[in-house]
């Protein structure tokens, strides 16, 4: 049967993997950061259901991260969403250094990181009031399913604990 | 953290007189153009606390569009009402909730209605929803839909501050409910059931009202159809419609609503016929992300309608029912529905009814389904 001969082949690696322990390509970023911000960007352009959601979306977010008892500083990553892509990325610790965005999704350090281990669904978030989301509403309630997928996005990020 | 909501539901024989005990000194009485033709807005006229005024609005049409809130919101505006009671269908509570969120909050506009905005809603009047139909499960949400005329586009408008106060569930309000409108809502109830126990927001709460709702309805619906007069079958339906509203509301629909609300308003087919229609089919394409719930489901129907898998279930039971099988059965001409086809994927993956959905779906799944429910499997 061509199946079972299939299943015994060994799966093929990437150019980028061979000789390599894929655990050692692994990127990790302490979240929130510069490099955190990069590879996140990287991650969603990455994800094709956040592409197809997302095909028609134009408008930039930034995800506010809020001091609490773990993060001592606010955080702000900027996204420049478009056609479902991300232009341009930027991470600062000050708000006015970034561009305004059409959409910011805020919420204390601590939820974000259950955020990013998938212990918070991102939309429910919202609604328990774990996170605000500022905007038109009437824009983004037409993008729920990519607005999902850019959030399932940070759980991708390889992120320090 | 999550939550449980519901109206206060008054259920069974002679409900309907409950309104003359509540507080009402002048209800805005919503309705449609079908049954200000009949005696429903009279009887719940008549129901009301004596010395009670009353105003009806009962112009609202089936799958009301945006354009017609302007017309309804001046009239209730002139009237100052401090209860609405909304009487009929999903359209007419829909447009009560629509109106008693603008009139308590006249800097509002409808695209405000969103479960991320407090509304503050509840300082001037209150909303009860006495539905004439079952399915639609609306007495029992927090969401209202209202049609874009121009868009051909469904707007999927929710808050937990437009769940009525009260919902009244008397059978003797939907034992004249013709027949094409009985199968088309009971249709809705179950799909309502089917995606609530699906969703990947369902919860044990929601999880009883599917479980119970789905029980009611496929146990006595053969029996409303049989004999609509009825008052034991209907009223068991009435209350399964409203479960299955209470378990969707609580969890989420999913991508039968997804489907079935781009489909409706692209070819004005009947809410409850498009999503009865395509129900089993996202059933076949969801079942490996959820076997055990939907295998779950699947022995609560009946077993002279019980197949091995749900789906099979659901396409004997909305057989008998008469709902249409394909989108060709409904009516829709294969050329119009071709060149229509990315249409109605960019409608439906614009949906809320996608991020619930127990099996992650993108353009090409919903285009499959699609054609795969124009002419069946």
């Amino acid at each position: 049967m061509a199946g079972a001969r299939t299943a015994r082949v060994r799966p093929r690696l990437s150019p980028f993997m061979i000789g390599v322990r894929s655990d050692a390509l692994v990127k990790m970023a302490r979240f929130p950061s510069e490099e955190w911000t990069k590879l996140y960007a990287e991650k969603l352009n990455a994800n094709k259901s956040y592409e197809d959601a997302g095909k028609n979306w134009e408008g930039a977010i930034t995800f506010v991260v809020q001091k609490d008892s773990a993060l001592d500083k606010d955080a702000f990553i900027y996204l420049d969403l478009y056609h479902g892509k991300c232009r341009d990325a930027k991470f600062s610790l000050t708000e006015s250094d970034l561009p305004t965005p059409e959409y910011k999704y805020a919420g204390p350090y601590g939820n974000w990181r259950k955020l990013i281990n998938k212990e918070i669904d991102p939309i429910q978030g919202l609604l328990t009031g774990k996170f605000k989301l500022q905007g038109s509403m009437m824009k983004i309630m037409r993008f729920t399913k990519a607005a999902k997928e850019m959030v399932n996005t940070t759980a991708s990020v390889q992120t320090e604990s | 953290m999550w939550f449980f909501r519901s109206p206060q539901v008054v259920f069974g024989d002679e409900a309907l007189s409950y309104l003359s005990s509540l507080p009402i000194r002048r209800a805005a009485i919503i309705t449609d153009r079908y049954l200000l033709g009949t005696e429903l807005p009279e009887r719940v006229r008549g129901a009301l606390p004596e010395g009670a005024e009353s105003l009806v609005v009962g112009d609202v049409s089936a799958e009301p569009p945006l354009s017609e809130m302007t017309a309804h919101l001046e009239k209730v505006r002139g009237f100052s009402p401090d209860w609405f009671v909304a009487v009929g269908g999903g359209s007419s509570i829909d447009t009560a909730k629509i109106l008693f969120a603008l009139h308590e909050r006249p800097d509002l506009t409808v695209y405000d209605i969103t479960p991320l905005v407090q509304l503050g809603l509840r300082t001037k009047s209150r909303l009860i929803a006495v539905p004439t139909t079952s399915g639609t499960g609306s007495e029992c949400t927090w969401a209202a839909v209202l049609s874009e005329e121009n868009e051909k586009r469904k707007h999927e408008l929710a808050s937990p501050e437009i769940l009525p106060d009260y919902a009244i569930l008397d059978p003797s309000l939907v034992v004249s409910l013709p027949p094409e409108q009985t199968r088309n809502t009971a249709a809705d109830a179950i799909a309502h059931a089917v995606e609530a126990y699906g969703s990947t927001w369902h919860n044990p709460f929601s999880d009883a009202m599917a479980e119970k709702a789905l029980e009611l309805i496929s146990e006595n619906i053969e029996g409303v159809i049989r004999d609509p007069w009825g008052l034991g079958p209907r009223g068991q339906v009435h209350i399964g419609a409203s479960m299955a509203g209470l378990s969707f509301s609580n969890s989420q629909i999913g991508l039968v609503h997804a489907l079935g609300h781009s489909l409706g308003a692209t070819f004005k087919l009947p809410h409850g016929k498009a999503v009865g229609l395509l129900l089993p089919y996202v059933v076949d394409f969801n079942y490996d992300a959820c076997p055990e719930r939907y295998d779950r489901l699947n022995m609560l129907i009946p077993p002279k309608y019980r197949g091995r898998r749900l789906s099979g279930s659901l396409r004997s039971l909305l057989g008998m029912m008469g709902v249409a099988r394909t989108v060709r059965d409904a009516g829709v001409e294969e050329p119009a529905y071709a060149s229509s086809m990315d249409a109605l994927v960019t409608l439906a993956l614009e949906s809320t009814g996608m991020v619930t959905n127990p099996k992650d779906s993108g353009s090409e799944d919903l285009r499959n389904i699609f054609i795969k429910a124009f002419d069946g499997d």
